[in-house]
């Protein structure tokens, strides 16, 4: 009973870490049909911009997590002003833009290297003492987490759905030039969705790195679970992403229990393989008809 | 005829300078450094048929790589075959390995294809990296798959023995080869009957398929054949450094390659071979800033596909036209 | 005629290399119909595309009530009053239809004015209230163009283009959209329709115009074209 309280309970908390890292990715890939693949840098940008304004700047850890976020919402705009603006009116835009994330990618994670060093820093936001259900104790940090990730789920779904904002972000991702001949700026719109992914990778990373530590190289694995995230929900299904988030952050904590951490990543993996292999379109995906 | 006649007289002059190298300038740094810019080479022009022209996203190739490079090792530290034998067996491994996860992959489309090829990837660094249980004892505990430090000591091509005082040389012109053989493949694979079906199905996916040209089925045997020189050069890799090791796996590693393909130009026959060419020597000219090296590799990667998508091939493309 | 409410000049349009307007000189007067018809892939939806910023015009002008609106974009073209009902529809298929019907009002901010055009809509077309909450990419046929037609209906705007507003439908549900399409005719709104289908449309239209090759061929009016059987057989086959 209390081995599986302890599942459940860091399972949420990781589940829940992985669904604000992939909403973003979700959106854009929902939006412009874009692979971010500076995804996991940005997570590693907003972790130690949150770090960095706290022991440099002094800031109050809410301020600062408001500072990464914003920092990174600016980053998603560059992304989109010097990259898929451009790649967007060229011919081969997916593979293109791909690409050019992994280069941009690359090189925000370097900058970091060179302005942290290579060596883990703890994350400062964090609170300490524990929740005791059973015999199980719970980090109240994880409490913590958990709670800010579902509050900002739920305003992320409120934004897409009651906003006229939101409606025209879902609106343009399902036809883009219906978009238009209704008179939404689709640049604004595709604007907003990088900058709006940009600040939850942000928040994502803090959150992250508060339960672990801070390294350069921490966004790459986030990001591929992240993915796979996005994979098994099917590509730019943000409501979807999040149920498959949790679930697999729930079977991440059970697999890590039974076979060890070592297997774990390994285990989801086949899992989402043998997903793909039953529905080639993700879980809650569809097949779009191509017309030839 | 004529691209084709092209193609043969650069690829002979190419030939020709290389093979007088080591005679000319003759000097040890030069040649080892030349040997593994052929093996990059390879693994550039076999990946740049996967994507440039079967259009798949795979960013298996370096866990391709690794595996023609362990497989080696592994035959010939456990069963002791000769390196000779392990090679070409380590290259038909990978062919194995590439149609595994070709039947896994691709069916679907292009970034799913992408995610699970770099989760792979992955999966195989962590196993790797993570595995910390005794296999065998013989000299110091070793694990199965050589753990962090990777393998060692499984023979080598004879060469060393030999010509004891000249073997780079030896490995030059035996890397030289395999790079000619994979080139050439290269060449018949996109000016042949396989290129042209990439091409029916890039310019008119409707038709292509109603003639019979099943996507999935030739992107399975490209990925699969260029997987065989992808996985001998992982081989010869790793009979060159006598050791192999998880750092195959590393992302500055992917990130240079990458770099080499799109500067070079993407799809083209030689632009990818000019990439890895410019990129090392830019690697060598720019050594005390090697800290900056990955935001450079970084910088010209995003530069050059939003500038330049067809890169170098591009410009001399571009050229042509204009005379 | 009365003052143009929309003025083309020379304009030249294609896609990536292709030409396909070649030289359209057009002029819709205020408050009429105006039918622009011709054989398939002469042009006609591209000149609908070009005129709402979709396309871009690489030479002659277009402008609107006397100002150019040639190189704006799309929404600073809908701003002004322009509404291009696609051909196809082009529904936000997961979106509800009244999420669709709001949609269209996007570039409208007041409460007000979006609730009085929703009435509007609901009342000329009744079919769309009953359905309001039903996703958009399960309707039929006939739904779709009415949900299309609304959609445009919400911005408000003075010119409402209908590309092809028949197409694949059946007989009954063609009379019934065109029977919508006559109302908003009556109540004053400008119409310019792209419709094959030219009998469907001659004795109603107030000009009729043959887009042919990416040239306007013949212009006149219904009856004129009536009286002219061998220009209706030579370029549309009936």
């Amino acid at each position: 009973m209390d081995v599986i309280i302890q599942i459940i309970a860091s399972g949420l908390t990781l589940g829940a870490m992985y669904a604000v890292a992939t909403i973003g990715l979700s959106l854009v890939y929902g939006s412009l049909n874009m692979l971010n693949m500076a995804h996991g840098a940005l997570l590693t940008l907003g972790g130690y911009i949150c770090y960095a304004t706290i022991t440099h700047l002094g800031l109050h850890p809410a301020l600062a997590l408001i500072a990464a976020a914003l920092v990174c919402a600016f980053a998603g705009l560059i992304i989109y002003v010097f990259a898929t603006l451009p790649l967007l009116r060229a011919e081969n835009f997916e593979t293109n833009i791909f690409i050019a994330t992994i280069g941009i990618g690359a090189i925000i994670e370097n900058l970091m290297l060179k302005s942290f060093g290579p060596y883990p820093i703890p994350q400062p936001l964090g609170i300490s003492g524990q929740v005791v259900i059973g015999n199980v104790h719970i980090p109240v940090q994880n409490i913590l987490i958990l709670v800010t990730a579902l509050i900002l789920m739920a305003a992320v779904a409120f934004l897409l759905q009651k906003t006229r904002a939101g409606r025209a972000i879902r609106a343009t991702a399902m036809h883009r030039e219906a978009g238009q001949l209704v008179g939404v700026r689709v640049g604004q719109v595709y604007a907003q969705v990088l900058a709006l992914s940009g600040a939850l990778a942000a928040v994502s990373g803090v959150m992250i790195s508060s339960i672990a530590t801070l390294t350069p190289v921490m966004g790459g694995d986030p990001m591929l679970k992240a993915f796979i995230v996005c994979v098994v929900a099917g590509l730019g299904n943000v409501y979807g992403a999040v149920v498959a988030a949790i679930a697999l952050g729930v079977l991440e904590a059970a697999t890590q229990y039974v076979f060890g951490v070592r297997w774990s990543f390994a285990t989801l993996l086949l899992i989402v393989i043998l997903v793909l292999i039953w529905r080639p379109y993700g879980l809650f995906g569809r097949q779009q008809v191509v017309r030839l | 005829m004529t691209e084709v006649r092209r193609d043969i007289i650069i690829g002979l002059i190419c030939l020709l300078v290389a093979l007088l190298v080591p005679v000319v300038l003759g000097g040890r740094y030069i040649v080892t450094q030349a040997t593994v810019f052929f093996v990059w080479a390879i693994v550039v022009v076999q990946w740049n048929l996967v994507l440039g022209i079967g259009g798949i996203f795979s960013l298996a190739q370096m866990a391709l790589f690794a595996t023609g490079a362990y497989a080696t090792a592994m035959l010939g530290f456990y069963l002791k075959v000769p390196m000779l034998i392990a090679i070409p067996l380590g290259g038909l491994i990978t062919v194995m390995a590439s149609i595994v996860i070709g039947l896994a992959c691709l069916r679907l489309r292009g970034p799913y294809v992408a995610l699970l090829t770099l989760a792979i990837a992955q999966v195989m660094y962590v196993l790797i990296v993570n595995d910390t249980a005794c296999f065998t004892n013989v000299s110091g505990c070793l694990p199965l798959f050589g753990g962090v430090r990777g393998i060692g000591q499984f023979g080598d091509l004879g060469l060393r023995a030999l010509f004891p005082s000249k073997w780079y040389v030896a490995h030059y012109y035996v890397a030289l080869a395999l790079l000619a053989v994979a080139l050439t493949f290269s060449i018949i694979v996109i000016r042949g009957p396989l290129g042209l079906a990439f091409k029916a199905l890039r310019d008119s996916p409707g038709y292509a398929l109603s003639r019979g040209i099943s996507r999935f089925k030739y992107q399975l045997w490209i990925f699969g054949v260029s997987a065989f020189f992808t996985g001998i050069a992982g081989g010869f890799y790793a009979v060159h450094f006598r050791v192999v090791g998880p750092t195959v796996f590393s992302f500055s590693l992917l990130l240079s390659l990458i770099a080499m393909i799109v500067v070079g130009g993407m799809g083209s026959i030689w632009g990818p071979l000019l990439g890895a060419a410019l990129l090392m020597l830019a690697d060598e000219g720019m050594k005390e800033f090697s800290e900056y090296r990955n935001i450079g590799l970084g910088l010209l990667v995003t530069l050059f596909v939003i500038a330049w998508p067809r890169g170098l091939a591009g410009w001399f493309e571009r050229l042509q036209t204009l005379k | 005629m009365a003052e143009p409410a929309l003025m083309l000049n020379g304009v030249k349009a294609g896609y990536a290399g292709r030409i396909v307007l070649q030289s359209a000189d057009l002029a819709v007067g205020k408050s009429e119909l105006t039918a622009i018809i011709g054989p398939n892939g002469h042009g006609k939806s591209t000149l609908l595309k070009v005129i709402s910023g979709i396309v871009r015009v690489s030479a002659g002008e277009i402008s609107l009530a006397g100002t150019r609106i040639d190189g704006l974009r799309p929404d600073q073209i809908v701003e002004k009053g322009v509404i291009h009902v696609p051909q196809g529809d082009l529904l936000f298929s997961g979106l509800t239809i009244h999420e669709n019907l709001l949609m269209g009002a996007y570039r409208t901010r007041e409460a007000r004015s979006i609730a009085e055009r929703l009435e509007r809509v609901f009342s000329l077309l009744p079919k769309l209230k009953d359905r309001r909450n039903q996703v958009a990419g399960t309707l039929s046929g006939g739904e779709r163009r009415m949900c299309g037609i609304g959609r445009g209906l919400m911005a408000g705007g003075d010119l409402l283009m209908l590309d092809e507003p028949s197409l694949g439908l059946a007989p009954i549900v063609i009379d019934q959209i065109y029977e919508v399409i006559f109302d908003l005719r009556r109540a004053g709104l400008t119409i310019l329709i792209v419709e094959e289908n030219a009998q469907r449309i001659m004795d109603e239209a107030d000009r009729i115009h043959l887009l042919d090759n990416g040239r306007f061929a013949w212009s006149g009016e219904g009856s004129e074209l009536m009286a002219r059987p061998e220009i209706i057989e030579a370029y549309l086959g009936a």
